[in-house]
């Protein structure tokens, strides 16, 4: 009996899956489907990944026929899927090197808009200092801590900075905190470093070895909650994160003194400062360094981020054209600008931008510019 | 009988064949089952292949010097020189902390579980410690950086420098002042403790209730006390399984990533004290191998994935033959 029940039950099962199968399918009808629609993907810099996710989702109603795709996975898993061509356009904090010019041949670098890291600290000071007075560093002071040279919070180049706050500063020792997993933020703070002073010779890169670690005085946090975490758990000492993971959640930062030896805070301001600065240095790869910017009023942590291209492999125009509208959208409307300004980005001043999309009006498809 | 034959014989012959079809699947069924197995070696000597291969670039260019204990630490990704010996160090000490934490408690609660525990409770609570191992790492990285790390770690750590730190040769081990933030090796051991108990406590659990009730009866028969029955005759008898179930737990301790990564610090420096931060093997591959740009670099990321797969792979095999041992000691008969 039970032998029996099985295979009608085994039987009935195959029929349904068959009858389900050659059903007529009635959800589309051929012939009337919905306006043609182009996907576009892109992928990379976890860094400017808000900035992407915000102009993606009011870009919509700019050109509702494109559908924009953006993944944070990291700068270098960006520039290897760019060169496996698994997407559109890679978003990247870090510059190719030789080698991946030579292996994606026809690939280019946009600046597209630029970022800023700050300070963070947690100190525990002897008495209550004066309120709204944020703690003052400059370049040479943030690589000496970094470099275990400057150890303690009532050593005297940080009272000299911080004449409002000398007499609170404790006599404390710096526990230095640094991202633990590779990325665009330490590679841009190190660049900062190496900038700041001729002693900082751990160098920069996406992950260093971090000399404060080597002195035991360095913890490493992963990404920026990570920092922020660490540096919130961890009386009497600092950190680093994007200018924009800070204001987004409310963190107090530490103004700078720059190259010129003006004080100044970050904002989109102090960034475009420090684009205007270096505007006239762009190589041919259109790539440049802002950091340490001589302006009076420049932010002196700074990066451009940039969005990675073929320039004329591609063969479906139709993607590569709303892929450059959105692209020259991003770098010239005005609303673009405010979203990245809320965000803690600054777009392009306008002696950067011709630069830019001179270069992005060379591109073509089939042999034919694409932005006419 | 006779009956259900005749209905059979009054099938269509597409059912019949059908139903037989059904009946010899067990030719069908031990040819997938021995698929399977093969895929899981297959799948081990793969992985294993991989690595080697994927790591040969750094195999050639640091060579042996890549595991050497006396080079000073680094992993300098900029200068590309790297040791991994920091890393094996902190994954050991790391895990050997969590071993010496969890064995006793965990060895306690199956003891109390299969001997001690009134019946209507044991369900529920066996059901508790295994429900400790459903709980995610990141869930335990959390808790340990918001909760754990400032209310127990940085308090017991002071205490732990102060009491054991100036004691010669063990000293250095606790050598202070632990980080006001509690990051430390220490802290990692901990949580790794508190994630390996439910591993070894039901294992554990498993190899007392396997151990014949006449074991007991006899014990219990010749005038020992409870106490002496569990400590002189269970725990002896039982002896290679639990040790079977510490390596089990070894294992996991050994591989854990989150958690660690979380409350461990991630810094790279040549204390040995448990107070101090430090950093694990599958700490550092999960930190830099997404944002690792250059060639060397992530060959020799690889190359740590190699050596603690062999590592965890070392450890598993004594633990499967330890186990093998204690369900061979006693005959068949014996057991039931």
């Amino acid at each position: 009996m039970h032998s029996n029940r099985l295979t009608i039950v085994s039987i009935l099962a195959i029929a349904a899956i068959l009858l389900a199968a050659c059903a007529p399918s009635t959800g589309t009808p051929a012939g009337t489907s919905a306006p043609a629609s182009v996907q576009i993907n892109g992928a990379g810099s976890t860094f400017a990944q808000p900035v992407y996710d915000a102009w993606i989702y009011a870009y919509q109603s700019v050109d509702p026929s494109v559908t924009l795709n953006y993944q944070g996975t990291g700068s270098g898993a960006g520039i290897t899927a760019i060169l496996d061509n698994t997407i559109d356009f890679a978003g990247s904090d870090a510059l190719l090197t030789a080698a991946q010019y030579t292996q994606g041949k026809d690939l280019q670098m946009y600046p597209i808009m630029a970022g800023a890291i700050v300070p963070i600290y947690n100190i525990t000071f002897n008495g209550t200092p004066p309120a709204n007075k944020p703690l003052i560093l400059n370049g040479k002071t943030l690589a000496g801590i970094y470099n275990a040279t400057i150890t303690m919070w009532n050593d005297p180049a940080i009272l000299a900075l911080n004449p409002d706050l000398a007499s609170f500063l404790p006599a404390a020792k710096i526990t230095a905190v640094h991202r633990s997993d590779g990325s665009g933020t330490t590679q841009l703070f190190t660049l900062a470093l190496s900038a700041f002073s001729s002693s900082w010779t751990a160098g920069s890169g996406t992950s260093i070895q971090w000399p404060v670690d080597t002195a035991g005085n360095g913890i490493g946090g992963k990404g920026n909650p990570g920092v922020a975490a660490a540096v919130q758990n961890t009386p009497n000492s600092i950190g680093y994160v994007e200018f924009s993971y800070a204001i987004s959640n409310k963190i107090a930062f530490a103004s700078m003194i720059n190259q010129a030896g003006i004080l100044v805070v970050a904002s989109a301001d102090t960034l475009a400062s420090a684009m205007n600065d270096f505007a006239t240095n762009f190589n041919d790869k259109l790539t440049n360094t802002i950091v340490d910017a001589p302006g009076q009023t420049s932010w002196p942590i700074a990066g451009y981020t940039y969005i990675i291209l073929h320039t004329s492999s591609s063969t479906d125009c139709t993607k590569e054209l709303k892929l450059l509208q959105f692209i020259n959208w991003a770098l010239t409307s005005p609303t673009a600008a405010q979203i990245a300004t809320n965000l803690g980005f600054a777009t392009l001043p306008g002696s950067v931008q011709p630069t830019v999309l001179t270069a992005l009006g060379q591109v073509t498809c089939n042999g034919q510019p694409v932005l006419k | 009988m006779q009956k259900a034959i005749s209905k059979q014989h009054n099938k269509p012959a597409f059912i019949r064949k059908f139903q037989s079809a059904l009946e010899h699947g067990d030719r069908v069924w031990i040819g997938l089952n021995i698929a399977m197995s093969v895929i899981v070696v297959a799948i081990m000597v793969l992985i294993g292949i991989l690595l080697w291969n994927q790591s040969a670039v750094s195999r050639q260019q640091i060579g042996l010097s890549f595991l050497s204990p006396f080079a000073a630490p680094t992993w300098d990704p900029v200068n590309n020189t790297y040791n991994t010996w920091s890393f094996i160090y902190g994954t050991l000490i790391t895990s050997l902390v969590a071993i010496v934490i969890a064995v006793p408690l965990s060895i306690g609660i199956a003891i109390f579980l299969s001997e001690l525990c009134p019946p209507w409770l044991r369900a529920p609570l066996s059901m508790l410690v295994e429900l400790l191992s459903a709980i995610p790492s990141v869930v335990y990285g959390l808790w340990g950086i918001f909760v754990f790390l400032p209310a127990v770690i940085t308090p017991v750590g002071i205490f732990l420098g102060d009491a054991l730190g100036s004691i010669p040769l063990l000293g250095g081990f606790f050598a202070g002042p632990i980080a006001a933030s509690g990051s430390s090796r220490l802290a990692a051991g901990i949580i790794l403790a508190i994630m390996i108990i439910p591993t070894i406590a039901a294992v554990s659990r498993d190899v007392f209730l396997a151990i014949p009730s006449s074991q007991r009866e006899a014990s219990l028969a010749l005038g020992a006390t409870r106490w002496e029955t569990i400590g002189r005759v269970l725990v002896p008898y039982g002896t290679s399984g639990i040790l079977g179930a510490v390596i089990l737990g070894l294992g996991r301790a050994l591989g854990e990533t989150m958690a660690v990564t979380m409350v461990i610090g991630n810094s790279l420096n040549s204390s040995i004290s448990l107070l101090k931060p430090g950093y694990t093997m599958s700490s550092l591959i999960a930190n830099q191998f997404a944002e690792s740009v250059n060639a060397l670099n992530t060959s020799a990321l690889i190359e740590v994935a190699l050596v603690l797969f062999l590592m965890t792979l070392a450890l598993n095999i004594i633990a499967r033959l330890l186990v093998w041992r204690v369900s061979r000691r006693f005959p068949a008969e014996a057991r039931t």
